[in-house]
C-alpha cells in the first residue's frame, strides 16, 4: 500500500483545488438559486457557454480577463431569460432546465462550426492562458503556502465569491429577504418584498458563475474549447449545492470532496490497482445519503407530533381507575 | 359526441405542432444567418432523414432505428409521469441495462432465442431494480424523486465506466470495450447493411403494451389516478404507494430494455462513450409527445430523422452544421414548454375572429 | 371602558359585496362600528360575512359599494399596505411566519433596520425585547419559529402587527388553534392591549371567549349586521339566538322510521392534528340503521379530522370504530368502502372527483376491483360505460356522457356524479360531509331528497353539516361538535334553533334553561305590575 499513500501531495491538495473550482463556482449559484426556492438544473448550459461565450471573447478582445468578463455577461443573460420564461409563461423549471441544456450543448458547438468550419475542436495560439498567481506573503508560509498561492484569479475569485455570498445570505438584509422568498413567499410578500425581483436576481447570478466557473475550464485550463466541455460538470454542481443544504461553506467543502475525489482518482491509478471511478462515486454516494437524510429528518419530525399525542393519551388512561381501553 | 373527441385531439396537438413550426422556421432563419439556401436546404433535411434514395435504400429505416431506444426510454418517462413520479433516472437505469446485456451477452451461452430473451428478462430486471430505488425513497421517505435520480444517474454512470475499463475489459485498445456478444445473443436485423431490426418491432409492441397497461388495466388505471389526483385516490381507496413504486419498476424495466436492444441490435458490445444521452432525448419525446404513447413514438421518429437528416443531408451535402438538428429540437421542446404563449395568442385570435364575426351580424348586442 | 365619549375608530358604513363566482352574497348594507380603545367581538356562523367584512377592511377585497371611516375621516383601502399605514394590523388565522428565522427575523422582516445594508443582529434582539416588554407580551428573540408551540407563534404575528405602528388589531378566530390554558393567556394580552389604548376586533364564533374578553359584540347572519351590544347588557343564549335565528325554509317530509341496530359505533376515539393538538377528543356515538344522524357544528372543531378519521383516510391515535360490529380500525379506505361504506366528501372537485379525467373513470374510482368492471387485471371497458350510462340516466346528470370528462360540468351536477357513484351498489352507511355546499336550491333539494331515501331504504347517514337548516330539516338525531368534543345531543323533533345555536357557540344546555328561566320571571314580573 505504500504506492497508495505516495499520492498525498501537496500536488494533489493543489489539483483538487483546481478541479473543484468550476464546480464552486456553478454550485454557489444553484445554493442562491434553492435559497431563493426556484430550482436551477440549468447549471451545465451556463456552465457550457461560459466556456464558450469566455474563449470566444479572449480570442477577439485579445485578452483573457475580457473574455472572462464576458462569459460572465453572457451567463448572467441566460439566467435572465431563464427567470423570464419561468415567470411570465410559468414553465416548468424542470423542462425549462433540460430544454436549455440541450440548446446550448449544440448550439455552441454550431456556432463554432459555423464560424471556424467543421472542426471538432477549436482552438488559436494567440489566446493566453489565465497566468497562475503568486502571492508573495502567502507563498512563503510554511506547509499551507503552496496551498494558498500559485492559482489563477478564477480560483481566488471563486474563494471570494463563497465569502460574499455568506456574508450577503447571513449578514445583510437582501440576503435575509432572498432566504425568506424561498423558505415562505406568501409571508414575505405580505411584508411588501419583492419576491420575482429577488429570484431572478438569483437566477441572473447563478448564470454569471457558472458560466464563469465554464470559462475556468476553457481559458484557464485547455485554452480550448470543444463539444460539451463541460461534461456533467453541471449537474455535479447540482449535487455538491445538495450536499452542502444550500449553505455557502457547506457548498464549498462539497465541491471540495468533488474536487479531491477527481484527482485523486487521475493520481491513483498510476500507483495501485484501485479503480478510479470507484472513487469518484464517494460524493456521488454521500449525496444521495445526505438526501435520505433530509427525507428521514422531515418524516421524522412529522410523526414526533403524533406520537407525543399518542403517548399523552395513554397516560391520561393509565390514570383514569378500572376504564377499560376498548 | 365524434367531434368532441376530435376537438380534444386537435388540442392536444395543436400547441406542439406549433411547437414544431416554429422550431422549423427558427431553422429557416439560422440557414439564412449561414447564407445557406433555404429551400434547398428544408429538402435535403427531409430527403436525408425520411426519405428513400432509390427502391430499398430507404434512410428512413435508419431513422427508425435510431429511434428505438429513443423510443423505450420516453415510454419509460411516459409511465412514470404518468403515475405521479417525476423521475429523470432513464439515463442511469439504460446504462446499468445495457451493462447487464453486455456481460451477460459473453459470460454465459445458451442457445439462441433463449440467450436474447434471458439476456432481455435480465436487462430489465436490472432497471427495474435501480428504478425501485428512488420509488421506494420517495414513498417511504419522502425523497424528492428528481433529485434522486439525478444522484443516481452519475453513479450508474461511474459504475458503468468502471464496470467496462476493468472486469468487462476485452483488450488494452485504447477506447474501452467488452468483447462482443455471442451471436446467439444479437438481435437480428431485417435488412442486410442497416441495424434496424427486432429492436425496433419490440419497441412498437412496447408502446402498444404500455397504452393498454395505462388505459385498459387495472393498475394503470390506478397509476392515472394517483398521479392525477392523489387525494381522491386515497378518497376512493387506492393504494398510492404501491401504484407509485410499480410505476418507477416499470419505468426502469423499459429504459433496461432501451439499453439492453443497444448493445444487442447495434454495438453488439459496450464501451466508453457508450452513453450519449439516449435517456434524455427519451425524456424529450415525452414531453414534446404530450406524455403519450403514441405521442412518443411520432415525436421519437420526428427527432431522429431531424438528427439524421442534418447529420448526413446538411452536413455532407451543403456543409451547414449537423449540430442545428439537435438546437432546433432543443427549442421546439422550450416552445412546447413555454406553451401558454401560444395558448395566449390563440385566444387572442380567435377573440379577434370573432368579433369581427360579430361585426357582420346586424342587431347583434356587444 | 372608557367613558370618555369617543368617536369611533372605524366606521364602516354600508358595505356591500357579492361573489358572482360563487353566487353569495357576503355582506350586505353592513353597518359596523368600533370604538377606540375596546374589545369588540365579531360574531357568527361560518358564511356570516365576517371574514370578508374584515378582508374588506383590511384591503383585501374591495367592495362593491360603502365607505370606510377611520377616525372620522374617510379613507380608501385598496391594498394591505393602505390598511397599515392607517394603522391596521391583521394576525391571519394561519400565519405568515418563516419557520427557520427567529423571532426576531420574523417580526422585523421587511422593515430592518441596516447599516449599509448590513443587518445587527444583536440590536434587531434587543429592539425585539424592547417591544416585548412594551406590551407585556415576552418573547425570545433568538428562539427559532420553528421550535415554538402556536401560541407563541400567534404572540409573535401580533407583535409583528403592534411593531408596525397598528394601532387597530384585528384578529382572525385567534383561538381556534389554542388549549384551553393559552385561550386564557391570549385574553389577559388582549385585556391588557386593550388598557394601554389599543382597539381590538377578534373574529370568533365561540360566544364564552366573547362574554369574557368583549366591550361590545357585533353579530352577523347570512350577510346581514343582525345588531351589536354591550357585553355587560347581553348573554349567550340571547347571541346565540341572535346568531341563529332564521326561519327553517327547508322542510323534507320523512317517513316515520324506527332506526335498527347500530350501523357505525364510535367509541372514545381520539386524533392529533398536525401540531400534536388534540382535533378529536374522546368522542363517542352511534349511528343506527335507517336513521340521520348529523354533526353540527362552526366548521374548524374537528369535523373534518372525524370524517377522515371514519372513512380510513387517518388513523386513529386512540379508541376505536366499529361498523357492523367489527372493529375497522386497522381496515383501509378500500376495506371499510367494500364492507359498505360510502362517503360524499366536502370538497367535491379536489377530493370526490378527478376532474382531469372521464366520468366513466371517476365512477368507478371504489369499484373498478369488482368483478363487474375487471377481469384478470383488465378494465372491462363496455360495461364501465354501461355503468357510466345507468348512473347519468337514474341521476339525470346533465351535459354528461359516458367517456367524455366532466370538468365543465355544473356544481349541482359534479356533486351528483359523486352522490351518483357513492349511491349505487346500496349501501349501509353513508357519510354526507357539507353535500350541500355551494350548490342552487334545487340541487340542494335533490340532495336532501336523496339522504332521505336511502335512510327510508335501511342505511344508516352521517350528515356533517354547517348549516343550521340542513341539519334541522333531514337529521333524527343531532350532534353538536365543539372543540373536537361533543357538546350535547339532541332529538332532532324536539330540539330548537336556540338549543342548536347555544350548543355550537361553546355554551351549554344549562345556560339555555337559565336564560328561559330568567325570561319567564321577567315577563311574570311584567305581568304582575
Amino acid at each position: 500500500m505504500e504506492g497508495f499513500f505516495s499520492v498525498f501531495t501537496v500536488e494533489l491538495l493543489n489539483s483538487g483545488i483546481r478541479l473543484a473550482t468550476p464546480i464552486l463556482l456553478a454550485a454557489l449559484g444553484g445554493a442562491l438559486c434553492n435559497q431563493a426556492g426556484v430550482l436551477n438544473l440549468a447549471l451545465e448550459s451556463k456552465m457550457l457557454l461560459g466556456a464558450f461565450v469566455g474563449i470566444l471573447a479572449a480570442y477577439y478582445l485579445g485578452n483573457s480577463y475580457g473574455g472572462l468578463l464576458v462569459a460572465m455577461v453572457a451567463g448572467g443573460l441566460l439566467g435572465l431569460l431563464f427567470a423570464f420564461l419561468y415567470h411570465k409563461y410559468r414553465v416548468d423549471l424542470v423542462i425549462l432546465a433540460i430544454a436549455f441544456n440541450l440548446i446550448i450543448v449544440e448550439l455552441t458547438v454550431f456556432v463554432m462550426r459555423a464560424m471556424f468550419g467543421n472542426v471538432g475542436t477549436w482552438s488559436d495560439p494567440s489566446i493566453a492562458r489565465i497566468p497562475d498567481i503568486e502571492i508573495p506573503f502567502l507563498k512563503d508560509i510554511p506547509f499551507f503556502g503552496p496551498l494558498l498561492s500559485g492559482y489563477n484569479i478564477i480560483v481566488y475569485f471563486s474563494w471570494l465569491a463563497t465569502i460574499v455570498m455568506f456574508v450577503v445570505l447571513y449578514k445583510m438584509r437582501s440576503g435575509r429577504h432572498l432566504r425568506a422568498v424561498g423558505e415562505n413567499k406568501s409571508a414575505a410578500e405580505t411584508v411588501g418584498i419583492n419576491a420575482i425581483l429577488l429570484q431572478t436576481l438569483a437566477l441572473v447570478i447563478s448564470g454569471a458563475l457558472a458560466a464563469l466557473g465554464g470559462a475556468f475550464l476553457s481559458i484557464g485550463h485547455l485554452k480550448l474549447f470543444t463539444r460539451n466541455m463541460s461534461n456533467g460538470r453541471g449537474w455535479i454542481a447540482i449535487a455538491a449545492a445538495m450536499f452542502g443544504v444550500n449553505h455557502p461553506v457547506g457548498v464549498f467543502l462539497a465541491s471540495l470532496f468533488f474536487g479531491f475525489a477527481d484527482a485523486f482518482s487521475v493520481r491513483i491509478q498510476n500507483v495501485t490497482d484501485l479503480p478510479p471511478n470507484l472513487v469518484k462515486l464517494l460524493p456521488n454516494v454521500a449525496t444521495l445519503l445526505v438526501l435520505i437524510i433530509i427525507g428521514l429528518r422531515s418524516k421524522l419530525a412529522l410523526s414526533m407530533a403524533r406520537r407525543r399525542f399518542r403517548a399523552q393519551l395513554r397516560a391520561e388512561e393509565a390514570a383514569l381507575p378500572g376504564e377499560s381501553s376498548t | 359526441m365524434k367531434d368532441g373527441r376530435f376537438r380534444k385531439l386537435l388540442d392536444a396537438i395543436l400547441v406542439p405542432l406549433l411547437a414544431v413550426l416554429s422550431g422549423l422556421v427558427l431553422m429557416g432563419i439560422l440557414i439564412l444567418f449561414l447564407r445557406k439556401p433555404l429551400f434547398e436546404s428544408y429538402a435535403v433535411l427531409f430527403a436525408n432523414g425520411f426519405g428513400c434514395r432509390e427502391y430499398g435504400n430507404c434512410i428512413f429505416i435508419t431513422a427508425l432505428e435510431r429511434a428505438t431506444p429513443i423510443i423505450l426510454t420516453g415510454l419509460s418517462a411516459v409511465v412514470a409521469f404518468r403515475s405521479g413520479m417525476f423521475s429523470i433516472g432513464q439515463e442511469g437505469q439504460y446504462l446499468l441495462g445495457a451493462a447487464a446485456a453486455a456481460w451477460l451477452g459473453y459470460a454465459i451461452h445458451l442457445p439462441p432465442i433463449l440467450h436474447a430473451l434471458v439476456i432481455i428478462l435480465a436487462a430489465m430486471l436490472v432497471g427495474a431494480g435501480y428504478g425501485w430505488i428512488p420509488g421506494v425513497l420517495k414513498v417511504k421517505l419522502g425523497v424528492n424523486e428528481l433529485l434522486a435520480t439525478i444522484m443516481l444517474n452519475s453513479i450508474a454512470a461511474l459504475i458503468v465506466e468502471y464496470l467496462v475499463q476493468f472486469p468487462m475489459r476485452a483488450d488494452t485498445s485504447a477506447v474501452a470495450h467488452s468483447p462482443v456478444i455471442d451471436e446467439s445473443a444479437q438481435l437480428m436485423s431485417f435488412l442486410p447493411g442497416s441495424k434496424w431490426g427486432v429492436g425496433f418491432v419490440i419497441a412498437v409492441i412496447a408502446v402498444v403494451v404500455v397504452y393498454y397497461y395505462l388505459w385498459r388495466t387495472k393498475p394503470g388505471y390506478e397509476q392515472r389516478m394517483a398521479g392525477q389526483s392523489r387525494k381522491f385516490a386515497l378518497f376512493g381507496g387506492i393504494p398510492s404507494d404501491n401504484s407509485a413504486v410499480r410505476a418507477m419498476l416499470i419505468s426502469g424495466a423499459l429504459a433496461g430494455l432501451a439499453g439492453a436492444i443497444e448493445v444487442m441490435g447495434v454495438h453488439r458490445r459496450i464501451m466508453t462513450g457508450f452513453s450519449v444521452g439516449l435517456g434524455f432525448d427519451g425524456l424529450t419525446s415525452a414531453i414534446l409527445g404530450q406524455v403519450h404513447p403514441i405521442g412518443v413514438f411520432i415525436v421519437a421518429i420526428l427527432f431522429s430523422g431531424l438528427k439524421l437528416g442534418a447529420q448526413i443531408g446538411l452536413q455532407l451535402k451543403l456543409d451547414i452544421p449537423r449540430e442545428l438538428g439537435g438546437t432546433i429540437i432543443g427549442f421546439i421542446v422550450l416552445f412546447v414548454a413555454a406553451g401558454k404563449f401560444y395558448e395566449q395568442s390563440i385566444v387572442r385570435a380567435r377573440a379577434w375572429s370573432t368579433r369581427r364575426q360579430g361585426s357582420n351580424l346586424k342587431g347583434d348586442s356587444g | 371602558m372608557k367613558d370618555v365619549p369617543m368617536t369611533p375608530a372605524i366606521e364602516m358604513k354600508g358595505i356591500t359585496k357579492y361573489f358572482a363566482s360563487t353566487q353569495v352574497r357576503a355582506n350586505e348594507h353592513v353597518d359596523f362600528s368600533v370604538e377606540s380603545g375596546e374589545v369588540h367581538a365579531l360574531v357568527g356562523e361560518n358564511g356570516a360575512g365576517k371574514t370578508t367584512l374584515m378582508n374588506i377592511l383590511y384591503g383585501l377585497i374591495k367592495p362593491d359599494s360603502g365607505e370606510i371611516f377611520i377616525d372620522s375621516q374617510k379613507v380608501q383601502i385598496n391594498h394591505p399596505d393602505d390598511a397599515i399605514r392607517q394603522g391596521i394590523g391583521m394576525v391571519h388565522q394561519h400565519f405568515k411566519l418563516v419557520p427557520s428565522f427567529t423571532v426576531a427575523q420574523n417580526i422585523l422582516l421587511g422593515m430592518e433596520p441596516s447599516q449599509a445594508g448590513f443587518l445587527n443582529q444583536q440590536n434587531e434582539n434587543k429592539l425585539v425585547d424592547e417591544l416585548a416588554r412594551k406590551f407585556n407580551l415576552p418573547v425570545d428573540p433568538a428562539a427559532r419559529i420553528w421550535d415554538l408551540p402556536v401560541s407563541m407563534q400567534q404572540r409573535v404575528e401580533i407583535l409583528k402587527v403592534l411593531e408596525r405602528r397598528a394601532k387597530i388589531l384585528v384578529l382572525d378566530e385567534p383561538t381556534a388553534v389554542l388549549t384551553p390554558q393559552e385561550v386564557n393567556e391570549l385574553i389577559t394580552v388582549i385585556r391588557g392591549l386593550s388598557k394601554q389604548g389599543y382597539t381590538i376586533i377578534f373574529i370568533t364564533h365561540k360566544l364564552i371567549e366573547v362574554m369574557s374578553v368583549a366591550d361590545r359584540v357585533s353579530v352577523m347572519r347570512a350577510g346581514r349586521m343582525i345588531g351589536t351590544k354591550k357585553v355587560s347588557e347581553t348573554s349567550i343564549p340571547e347571541l346565540a339566538r341572535m346568531m341563529v335565528g332564521r326561519e327553517v325554509l327547508l322542510r323534507v317530509k320523512k317517513k316515520q322510521v324506527h332506526p335498527g341496530e347500530a350501523v357505525l359505533d364510535v367509541r372514545d376515539i381520539s386524533l392529533s392534528d398536525v401540531n400534536g393538538l388534540a382535533a378529536i377528543s374522546h368522542v363517542s356515538f352511534q349511528v343506527r340503521k335507517g336513521e340521520i344522524v348529523a354533526i353540527a357544528g362552526v366548521s374548524g372543531n374537528g369535523q373534518t379530522e372525524l370524517v377522515e378519521a371514519i372513512s380510513g383516510m387517518i388513523s386513529l391515535d386512540g379508541g376505536e370504530i366499529l361498523f357492523k360490529g367489527k372493529s375497522i380500525n386497522e381496515a383501509s379506505v378500500r376495506e371499510r368502502r367494500e364492507l359498505g361504506m360510502a362517503h360524499i366528501p366536502e370538497d367535491r372537485m379536489v377530493v370526490g372527483l378527478n376532474l382531469q379525467t372521464t366520468l366513466d373513470e371517476n365512477l368507478i374510482v371504489s369499484k373498478y376491483n369488482r368483478s363487474e368492471f375487471s377481469r384478470y387485471g383488465f378494465l372491462l371497458m363496455q360495461a364501465i360505460s354501461q355503468f357510466a350510462e345507468k348512473v347519468v340516466k337514474a341521476f339525470s346528470i346533465a351535459a354528461a356522457r359516458p367517456g367524455e370528462g366532466i370538468a365543465m360540468l355544473s356544481g349541482g351536477n359534479l356533486q351528483k356524479v359523486v352522490v351518483g357513484r357513492e349511491l349505487s351498489g346500496n349501501p349501509s352507511f353513508i357519510i354526507a360531509n357539507q353535500p350541500t355546499r355551494g350548490l342552487d336550491v334545487g340541487s340542494i333539494e335533490f340532495v336532501h331528497k336523496t339522504l332521505v331515501e336511502e335512510r327510508d331504504k335501511g342505511a344508516g347517514v352521517l350528515l356533517v353539516s354547517v348549516e343550521l337548516d340542513e341539519v334541522m330539516a333531514l337529521s333524527d338525531r343531532i350532534l353538536v361538535l365543539y372543540r373536537g368534543k361533543i357538546q350535547g345531543e339532541l332529538e332532532t323533533a324536539t330540539a330548537t334553533e336556540e338549543e342548536v345555536g347555544i350548543l355550537m357557540a361553546g355554551g351549554t344546555l344549562e345556560d339555555l334553561k337559565q336564560y328561559s328561566e330568567d325570561k319567564e320571571q321577567g315577563e311574570n314580573r311584567e305581568v304582575k305590575s
